[in-house]
């Protein structure tokens, strides 16, 4: 849900006052409609069959960087250049007891895509030093606003002792 | 309410302080001033009655932001209390039922207000604002807490599974979760029903992660019930089937039901609202219509706003909007734009919609019909899981004059994590504005209130197409640039096109 993830949209004044009769299940004999479920592709989006996996070290960090997509991005330093890797929320990575520094090693799986500031990787996992997070899920979601709903159960009634109230 | 939950809610309400203090953060958070003394057109007296209310929103768990989502009946007595009232809870510790054992709550002249409602688990705290004695706009304030939704003013004469006949449209969104896996979802789709319980032409859409499921016949096992215990009479809840997920449902009237999930961990929550009857065609869209959606895509949080004209035979032209995809704007018309739509042949009123543009690319849509007038609107498109509402624009051309008033407005942002903003404000018919606005910034722990706004709404051509919102927060050093989409003179649709910021919402008028 969510820009969280799902941003909710007002839509009061939506409801109509109607009064159905029982004709309504006769009218519509049909079962479900055929539909063409092949998606749209979109130039930012998250491609899973073209992951790549990048080795550098890491030339800056920034939390909250004015490139897109928004969130924190490491810049590494590759063999073939510089690359902008997109890692999502900062608050995400600091829970996860993940930071970066200029000169770290990592290890990023991801898929490369673009934004208006440039070409930019989409992070699904990020390694450093023996240390992995997972960044997105396998389809390209940012994980950082439902993660804690994928927890074990022993996880989540830890998680249970730390939360406010209802 | 299970055992297991009960215990989890128990634990919830031992908070240790030391944590809400790590998420203050810059130490923004601050009471609620009191109110004013009434002037104007609302008092505590305008909220009176029973309400059920929806939000969806992040909470601190395990030291990061998840979602949540709460729906529930809250009874006011007219006089700044709150005496009754019982909401479903979907939070990362599981889900739950809780009753409220009272609450407070004072509103402004302006319709502005504040509500606290206490539980077994303590008090949560809320800013509002009526857009009419009938509903109003509402965000969670707490330090750990932030969400945005909706009340509405219940009638009790419809708490039967009798007042619950006919069809309904639905639109639900949330987190799927399978395993450690958490995607978003979307769910839109109607059903038939029946009076005494059961549901019948159930269909649905649905877009889990990307993963587009077509047009699905319901799984089997469909139902509605009022609770038997009391609290269906009591507060209009009850739960269902739908779409072969499991939710508890509170009931406004007869023409709208609020949705939340049981199926933990995975959470969806919405609307059903009732559909007209009668059997949908390609006419039945037609003339001038207005979207706002949001949700996610792989980059982040995205809105769209736009409006594009439908013929009435499965052709649209004018197609005009703003996407805001985790800070990357995209505006149509960019090229040429192209596009359709068809109306299920079934005539349930599900239906497909697609424009292309010749620079941009091809955009993909699910509707379900609520009307003519209105729909559900689901954005189908690789890496975006999306959904809200289109409404035809009933008043054109639109011009400055007839929208000045008094307007509240409700906007979900994310910028370093989700923001939530509710306010009021008045519209010059020179297209200048000043409100006040409420607002819960996650990522700092900062809850301010009554922050002033200043901005203007600049109407452009006939009113119809983009027009320039600019809101200028007091507390912001920078204003908050929107683009406008009227849809008629009671309703706008705004969508930030700012790239630090995610954010949209409605303005809704006042009487």
């Amino acid at each position: 849900m969510n820009i969280r993830v799902h941003m909710k949209v007002g839509c009061a004044a939506l409801a109509a006052a109607v009064t159905l009769s029982g004709t309504a299940s006769t009218q519509h004999a049909q079962p479900a409609q055929q539909r063409d479920t092949r998606i749209s592709a979109r130039v930012t989006a998250y491609d899973a069959t073209r992951e790549v996996v990048v080795n550098g070290t890491v030339l800056s960090y920034s939390e909250n960087s004015t490139s897109r997509p928004n969130g924190a991005h490491v810049m590494v330093q590759t063999p073939t250049g510089p690359v902008d890797v997109h890692l999502g929320p900062s608050s995400y990575l600091r829970a996860n007891h993940f930071s970066l520094t200029a000169g770290d090693s990592v290890r990023i799986l991801g898929s490369m895509s673009s934004a208006d500031t440039g070409s930019v990787l989409l992070a699904r996992i990020a390694q450093k030093a023996g240390q992995t997070i997972a960044i997105r899920s396998t389809q390209g979601f940012l994980l950082a606003t439902g993660a804690t709903r994928g927890m074990s159960n022993e996880q989540r009634m830890q998680a249970a002792q730390n939360v406010s109230p209802r | 309410m299970n055992s297991e939950a009960k215990r989890l809610y128990v634990l919830l309400a031992l908070i240790p302080f030391s944590y809400l203090l790590v998420a203050c953060g810059d130490g923004g958070g601050s009471a609620p001033p009191p109110p004013p003394p009434p002037v104007g057109k609302f008092s505590n007296a305008s909220l009176a009655g029973q309400f059920a209310f929806s939000m969806t929103g992040s909470e601190l768990c395990a030291g990061v932001g998840s979602l949540f989502t709460r729906v529930g009946s809250f009874t006011a007595d007219g006089n700044g209390n709150i005496t009754t009232g019982l909401e479903d809870v979907n939070v990362c510790a599981g889900t739950a039922t809780l009753e409220f054992t009272g609450g407070r709550y004072a509103i402004n002249g302006d319709g502005r207000g504040t509500l606290q409602l206490t539980n077994s688990t303590g008090v949560t705290n809320y800013s509002i604002a009526l857009s009419s004695s009938a509903e109003g706009l509402i965000v969670q304030t707490d330090v750990a807490a932030t969400a945005s939704g909706s009340f509405q003013r219940q009638n009790p004469a419809t708490f039967s599974n009798a007042a619950i006949a006919g069809g309904y449209v639905f639109d639900f969104s949330g987190v799927d979760v399978n395993g450690s896996t958490v995607d978003p979802a979307s769910f839109v789709g109607r059903f038939d029903a029946d009076g005494a319980g059961g549901v019948r032409n159930g269909l649905f859409d649905s877009n889990i992660g990307g993963a587009l499921s077509g047009q699905q016949l319901f799984p089997g096992g469909e139902f509605y019930q009022l609770d038997a215990n009391g609290d269906g009479t009591r507060f209009g809840r009850g739960t269902a089937n739908i779409a072969g997920g499991s939710f508890a449902f509170y009931v406004v009237d007869a023409t709208r039901l609020k949705f939340n999930g049981t199926d933990f961990p995975s959470a969806l929550a919405g609307d059903a609202f009732a559909q007209q009857n009668m059997a949908f065609t390609t006419a039945s869209l037609s003339g001038n219509v207005a979207f706002l959606i949001g949700g996610s895509s792989s980059g982040g949080p995205i809105s769209t706003a736009g409006r594009f004209t439908a013929d009435g035979a499965g052709n649209l032209s004018n197609v005009v909007l703003d996407e805001n995809n985790s800070g990357s704007i995209t505006l149509l018309p960019n090229g040429t734009v192209t596009g359709s739509y068809t109306v299920d042949a079934n005539q349930f009123g599900g239906g497909t919609m697609t424009w292309t543009d010749t620079n941009l690319g091809t955009f993909s849509f699910i509707f379900y019909l609520i009307s003519p007038t209105k729909a559900v609107f689901q954005e189908v498109d690789s890496n975006i899981v999306s959904d809200g509402t289109l409404s035809a624009q009933t008043t054109t051309p639109i011009s400055a004059a007839p929208l000045s008033g008094d307007y509240v407005l409700g906007w979900t942002a994310v910028s370093r994590a989700e923001e939530d903003y509710v306010g009021q404000l008045t519209l010059t018919s020179s297209g200048s504005l000043t409100g006040l606005v409420d607002f819960n910034e996650f990522a700092t722990g900062s809850q301010l209130f009554a922050v002033p706004l200043s901005g203007t709404l600049v109407l452009s051509g006939d009113g119809t197409q983009a027009n320039t919102f600019t809101a200028n927060l007091q507390s912001n050093a920078t204003p908050f640039h929107f683009t406008a989409y009227v849809v008629n003179q009671n309703i706008v649709y705004l969508v930030g096109v700012d790239n630090d910021r995610v954010i949209a919402g409605p303005l809704m008028r006042q009487p």
